[in-house]
C-alpha cells in the first residue's frame, strides 16, 4: 500500500535535510508503529506523506497502491485515501465540524466515485460515528477544534477519521496529551476503524499507546532514517532501554546522524 | 432658478452656493452653519494628517450634477431588500430622499416614533437634537450634507419604550448616467429605558458613480439600549462619507457594528462620545474589499467619565489592489477611572498588491485604565490551508473556508436573524467570488 524508497526531504528553501533516505513497506491490514526520539523525522515523515508544502523531497519515492504520489497536492492525496492526523489540529473558528466534515466527505466520496451525501442523510451517517470516540452530538455545532481542550481536539481526529474512511491513516503523536481514559476511547476507536483493507501508521514517543493498540511492525526512526525494525517486543525493549543504544545505528557510512 | 450642469467637490462650497434651490428650507440655521464650514474649509487632501493615506483624486475629479439632471433610472424590484423582521417598521429613502410609498411605520408599537425629518420639523425633540449632536470640525462633508439634506431619518423613543421590531433605514442609490450626491441624514433619540434595533443599509442598484454623505446623529440616554448595525453595499464605483455619532448616557449601551462591502472609496468616521459613568459601548466593523477599492475608518471612542467599557473589533481582508485605512482613536480623559477598553484591529491579506495602513491611536490621560489595543496584518496561515488540503478540499476551497472564518467572528453578535444571515451571504460571496491567489512562500 505505501512504499518509500530511499526518501530524502528537506525544509523548502533552507536546505536542511531531514530526512536522509527512509525505506518503508507497509501493506494492506497491517499496523506499524514509528518510535523515535524527539527531532528524529517522524513527525515530517507523516506531513511529507501527506504532502505538506513545507518539505521538499530531494530524492526517492513515495508509492501509493504502487504510483508515485510525490506530485499530487495534498487534497489529492486525500481523495486517494491518505489521512493524516494532526499532532497540533488546527483551530477555524466559524467552521463547524458538521460543515467541514460534509465538505470533506463529498468532496472525496465525489473522487473516489463513492456517492455523495445530503445534509440529512449525512447527518444520520456521522451521528454512528460519534459513538466511536463517545463524543457528544452538540460538538457537530461547534468550530473545528475552536476551545477544544488538547484531549477533545486528538478525539476530533480519530472522530474524522471514522467519518471520511481512509486507507492509509498517519497518525501523528495522536496518544499525546491524553489521559488514560482518552487513551483507551482513542485506541478503541483506532482498532474498530482498522480492518484488512486498510492500514495504520501510528507515530509516537511511547510505548503505552501499544499497549491498547497492537502493531505489526514496530520502527525506530533516528536522525532521519529508520534504524531498527522488529515486532511489538521492540516497543518493550525500547521502554526499558531508551534509544541510546540504537544511536550508533543512526551513523552509516561515516556519516554524522 | 436653473441649476448648474457641473460641480466641482474640489470646491464644496460653490457646488453648495450654485444649489440654492436645495428643498431645504426647513431648517436655515443648519444650512447656514453648514455654508460657513464650507467656505472656511477646503476639499481635505494628502497633506493633511487625517487624510494622509487616502487619495480622494477620483473624488474631486469627478464631474457631480445636481441630481435632477443625473438622468436617475427608477427604483425597480427593491422588495427584495426589505427586511422581513420589518415589514412595518421601514423607512426607505431614494437617493436620499424619503419614499413613503415604500416605507412602512406601523409596527412599532407604543412611545415610538419614525418619520422623515422634514415631516417633523416643529417636534422639540428634533428641534433639541437635530444638528446639535454633529462633531466633526471643519470637515466639509458633514457640512455639505447640513447644507444640502431635505429628508432623513427620524427615530423616537419615549421613556421605557421598546421598538418591538429592528427599524430599517433603507437608502437606496439608484443607477444613472451622471454622477450625483446624496444626503442621507438621520437622527435617534432614546430617551430612558428604552430600548431598540436600527439596521441601516445602504445599497447601491446600479454599477454607477455617486457620492453619498450619509450623517447620523444618536442619542442615548440613561439605561437606553441601541443596536446599530450599519450595512455598505453600494455601487462598486461610488463614494461613500458617513459620519455616524452617538451620545451615551449613565448606564447606557451603544452596539454599533458596520459592515463594508461595496463602494469605490470609503471613509467611515464613526464617533461614540460618554456623556457621563456607567457606559457600555462597541464600535465593530467588518471590511471586505477587493479591485481598487478603497476603505478608510477613523474612528473615535471618546471615554470622558470613569466606569466605562468599550469595545471595538476591526476586521478587514484585502484582496487585489485594494486599499484598507485603519485610524482608531480611543481618548481617556484625566477624570475617567475604570475605563476597560478593547481595540483590535485583524487585517487578512490575501493579495501581492493589497495595501494595509492601520493606527491604533491611544491618548490616555487618566491612571487606572485597562486599555487593550493590538494590529495584526497576516496571510492565510499554511498551516491551517494545509489542515484542510489534507482533509480533501482543493487549495482554493480550503482559502475560502479560512476567509470566511475570519470574517464571520465580526457578525456574529449581529441579532436580527435575518441580518445576520444576509451578511453571511455576503460573506461568502466575497470569499467565493475571489479567486484566491496561491500561498506566498
Amino acid at each position: 500500500m505505501l512504499e518509500l524508497k530511499d526518501l530524502h526531504a528537506e525544509v523548502e528553501g533552507e536546505g536542511i535535510e531531514i530526512l536522509k533516505g527512509v525505506n518503508l513497506t507497509v501493506t494492506k491490514g497491517e499496523i506499524h508503529a514509528i518510535m523515535g526520539p524527539n527531532g528524529s523525522g517522524k513527525s515530517t515523515l507523516a506531513k511529507v506523506v501527506a504532502g505538506h508544502p513545507e518539505y521538499e523531497v530531494t530524492k526517492g519515492d513515495i508509492l501509493f497502491n504502487g504510483e508515485s504520489i510525490l506530485e499530487l497536492d495534498p487534497d489529492e492525496r486525500a481523495h486517494a485515501g491518505v489521512f493524516l492526523a494532526f499532532q497540533y489540529p488546527v483551530e477555524v473558528p466559524g467552521v463547524t465540524n458538521n460543515t467541514l466534515l460534509r465538505e470533506s466527505y463529498n468532496t472525496i466520496a465525489a473522487s473516489r466515485g463513492r456517492e455523495e451525501m445530503d445534509p440529512l442523510e449525512f447527518d444520520d451517517y456521522i451521528r454512528e460515528k460519534l459513538d466511536l470516540v463517545q463524543m457528544n452530538p452538540d460538538f457537530l455545532e461547534r468550530s473545528v477544534n475552536a476551545g477544544f481542550s488538547g484531549g477533545e481536539k486528538k478525539r476530533n481526529e480519530i472522530f474524522q477519521m471514522a467519518v471520511l474512511q481512509p486507507t492509509l491513516s498517519l497518525l501523528d503523536e495522536t496518544d499525546s496529551g491524553l489521559d488514560i481514559d482518552a487513551l483507551k476511547i482513542v485506541s478503541n476507536g483506532i482498532n474498530k476503524l482498522h480492518g484488512d483493507d486498510d492500514a495504520v501508521v501510528l507515530i509516537t514517543h511511547y510505548q503505552r499507546l501499544l499497549n491498547y493498540i497492537v502493531p505489526d511492525q514496530v520502527h525506530v526512526m533516528i536522525g532521519g532514517r529508520i534504524v531498527k525494525t522488529g515486532g511489538k517486543e521492540l516497543a518493550l525493549e525500547l521502554e526499558e532501554r531508551g534509544y541510546d543504544w540504537l544511536e550508533s545505528l543512526a551513523t552509516v557510512n561515516g556519516e554524522a546522524k | 432658478m436653473a441649476l448648474p450642469e457641473r460641480i466641482e467637490p474640489s470646491m464644496m462650497h460653490e457646488l453648495a452656493t450654485q444649489v440654492p434651490d436645495s428643498r431645504n428650507t426647513l431648517w436655515p440655521e443648519i444650512r447656514e452653519k453648514g455654508l460657513k464650514v464650507l467656505r472656511s474649509n477646503s476639499f481635505p487632501s494628502k497633506k493633511i494628517e487625517e487624510w494622509k493615506f487616502i487619495d480622494l483624486k477620483p473624488v474631486s475629479r469627478t464631474e457631480f450634477v445636481h441630481i435632477e439632471n443625473a438622468g436617475t433610472l427608477p427604483a425597480i424590484d427593491i422588495e427584495k431588500y426589505f427586511l422581513p423582521e420589518s415589514d412595518r417598521s421601514r423607512l426607505v429613502f431614494i437617493n436620499g430622499r424619503y419614499h413613503e410609498k415604500y416605507s412602512s411605520i406601523g409596527g412599532l408599537g407604543k412611545g415610538v416614533t419614525v418619520g422623515n425629518l422634514a415631516d417633523f420639523s416643529k417636534d422639540k425633540h428634533v428641534e433639541e437634537y437635530l444638528n446639535k449632536l454633529v462633531n466633526y470640525d471643519g470637515d466639509v462633508f458633514t457640512a455639505y450634507n447640513s447644507y444640502m439634506f431635505e429628508d432623513g431619518a427620524f427615530i423616537h423613543l419615549e421613556k421605557e419604550a421598546k421598538a418591538e421590531a429592528p427599524i430599517q433605514i433603507l437608502n437606496l442609490y439608484t443607477d444613472s448616467t451622471k454622477a450625483f450626491i446624496a444626503n442621507p441624514r438621520m437622527l435617534v433619540v432614546a430617551e430612558e429605558d428604552s430600548d431598540v434595533t436600527i439596521i441601516e443599509d445602504h445599497i447601491g442598484l446600479g454599477e454607477n458613480r455617486y457620492m453619498t454623505i450619509p450623517v447620523s446623529e444618536v442619542k442615548v440616554k440613561q439605561r437606553a439600549h441601541i443596536h446599530h448595525v450599519r450595512i455598505q453595499r453600494d455601487s462598486i464605483d461610488a463614494f461613500h462619507f458617513s459620519r455616524p455619532i452617538a451620545y451615551v448616557e449613565k448606564d447606557s449601551e451603544y452596539h454599533s457594528y458596520t459592515i463594508t462591502l461595496g463602494g469605490r472609496i470609503t471613509r467611515n468616521e464613526p464617533r461614540v462620545i460618554q456623556e457621563a459613568e456607567e457606559v457600555d459601548f462597541t464600535l465593530d466593523g467588518l471590511v471586505l474589499i477587493d479591485g481598487d477599492q478603497v476603505a478608510d475608518t477613523h474612528s473615535v471612542m471618546d471615554h470622558r467619565f470613569s466606569f466605562a467599557e468599550s469595545h471595538q473589533l476591526h476586521k478587514v481582508v484585502v484582496n487585489g489592489k485594494a486599499h484598507s485605512i485603519f485610524n482608531g482613536k480611543i481618548f481617556v480623559r484625566r477624570d475617567a477611572q475604570k475605563i476597560d477598553s478593547f481595540q483590535e484591529n485583524r487585517n487578512l491579506l490575501l493579495s501581492r498588491d493589497g495595501l494595509v495602513n492601520t493606527k491604533p491611536q491611544l491618548e490616555i490621560f487618566a491612571d487606572d485604565v485597562l486599555c487593550s489595543h493590538g494590529a495584526t496584518i497576516g496571510q492565510l496561515d499554511p498551516e491551517e490551508v494545509f489542515y484542510l488540503q489534507s482533509r480533501g478540499m482543493t487549495e482554493e476551497k480550503a482559502k475560502e473556508v479560512l476567509t470566511y472564518a475570519f470574517a464571520l467572528e465580526t457578525i456574529e453578535n449581529v441579532k436580527v436573524e435575518s441580518v445576520h444571515k444576509l451578511l453571511i451571504k455576503e460573506v461568502y460571496r466575497y470569499t467565493k467570488a475571489n479567486s484566491l491567489p496561491k500561498v506566498m512562500a
